[in-house]
């Protein structure tokens, strides 16, 4: 086997064993984050100048801020809980810079809201956050506090996170400068996160199909929660109906590819 | 990504004939890559992925698009059916098949 140095080499020729053990390892995330954070400690460049906001504009970006918030602070909350569920070493290793990400996108969104000049974010968090995404957070620590860790992987790294990216991408193409650089890292940040959760599900229903009807139940009970509270998001950016991107197209083929979709 | 790099116009440096066979009987072409401001993944990976720049930017025979995260996944080989192929951004295990239209794509192993 040739080693990274090599002119021919390339990560196509690990051996399975070999890539998961590099791309689930704390080294590989730290190098990853710092090639797209180093420059950006609060999630953007500290000399980028901000925008002036009409008044309109701001309310409706604190809005879609606190309800990142909530989300984020979910996942946070289920994360962190999902590493002493999780069945090797690896996995709670992977599920531990997860918890990281998560921590870091709270604090960005939060610092965001404080720039914006919200004064309580707690507050402004409590008011403002949708009850869908509030019920959707109390269904995914139930199943974390129920030692469930396959219907929360799917709630989390398969639900959540494949819709927040169709989400964020979309918001980061229209955002303010410094939101779209705040944004442009929490999509890198999901990639692995959405990717995590559908090969580790992908590998558990393979050795138990059985297991597929109790994920479609969680997507009977999720899937409305989640669609309600990104479709608000999008009403917050002042789409109309017929403008909504294609909010589940991703979330479907991922669903597809796991054979929940019938 | 870099100023200079345009993934819509770039094409990679084909360098070395291969000796190898494929399906067709044709040899496969061997690239050289550079890095195209991909930094998700620690450096010594970077140049084998890139972002998708969305419809118009055409696929190399050395790149397919993983279906999970959208990333485009790139070989110093030109690719071919059966070979196997990592998307270290997303985690993803994947084959490289072809399309029933013609084109080349890759499908997630669990």
């Amino acid at each position: 086997m040739g080693g990274a140095d090599d002119e021919a080499w390339e990560p196509h020729l690990l051996e399975e064993d070999d890539f998961l053990r590099e791309v689930q390892s704390f080294s590989f995330w730290f190098e990853a984050v710092e090639g797209y954070l180093e420059d950006r400690p609060m999630g953007f460049d500290p000399d980028l100048t901000d925008t002036h906001f009409e008044p309109a504009e701001r309310e409706q970006l604190i809005t879609l801020l606190a309800n990142y918030c909530v989300g984020e602070t979910a996942a946070l909350e289920a994360s962190s809980g999902l590493v002493r569920l999780a069945a090797n070493n690896r996995s709670q290793i992977f599920m531990a810079t997860q918890a990281a990400d998560e921590a870091r996108h709270v604090e960005v969104f939060r610092r965001r809201l404080a720039a914006l000049g919200v004064s309580d974010v707690d507050e402004v968090i409590a008011t403002r956050a949708n009850p869908a995404l509030i019920e959707f957070r109390r269904h995914l620590l139930a199943f974390v506090d129920e030692g469930q860790w396959d219907l929360a992987v799917f709630a989390q790294n398969v639900l959540l996170e494949t819709m927040e990216d169709t989400v964020f991408r979309f918001h980061q193409s229209t955002a303010d400068p410094v939101t779209a650089q705040i944004l442009e890292g929490v999509v890198a940040d999901e990639r692995r996160h959405l990717g995590f959760g559908e090969n580790d599900l992908g590998r558990r229903l393979a050795r138990d199909p059985a297991r597929r009807h109790d994920l479609a139940q969680v997507r009977m009970d999720l899937d409305p929660l989640v669609l309600n509270s990104f479709e608000a998001t999008y009403r917050d950016l002042g789409l109309r109906r017929d403008e909504f991107p294609d909010l589940g197209r991703s979330y479907l083929e991922a669903v597809e590819r796991l054979g929940l979709d019938t | 990504m870099s100023a200079e790099f345009n993934p819509v116009t770039a094409t990679d440096t084909v360098t070395v004939p291969d000796t190898g066979l494929d399906e067709d009987d044709t040899p496969r072409r061997y690239y050289d890559l550079d890095e195209t401001g991909f930094r998700e993944v620690p450096k010594r990976w970077r140049k084998f992925y890139r972002h998708w720049q969305g419809p118009g930017d055409e696929l190399a025979p050395n790149e397919v698009i993983c279906p999970v995260c959208k990333v485009v996944i790139r070989s110093r080989r030109e690719l071919r059916p059966g070979d196997r192929v990592y998307c270290m951004p997303c985690m993803s295990r994947l084959v490289v098949v072809r399309h029933p239209d013609g084109h080349l794509e890759a499908e997630v192993v669990y």
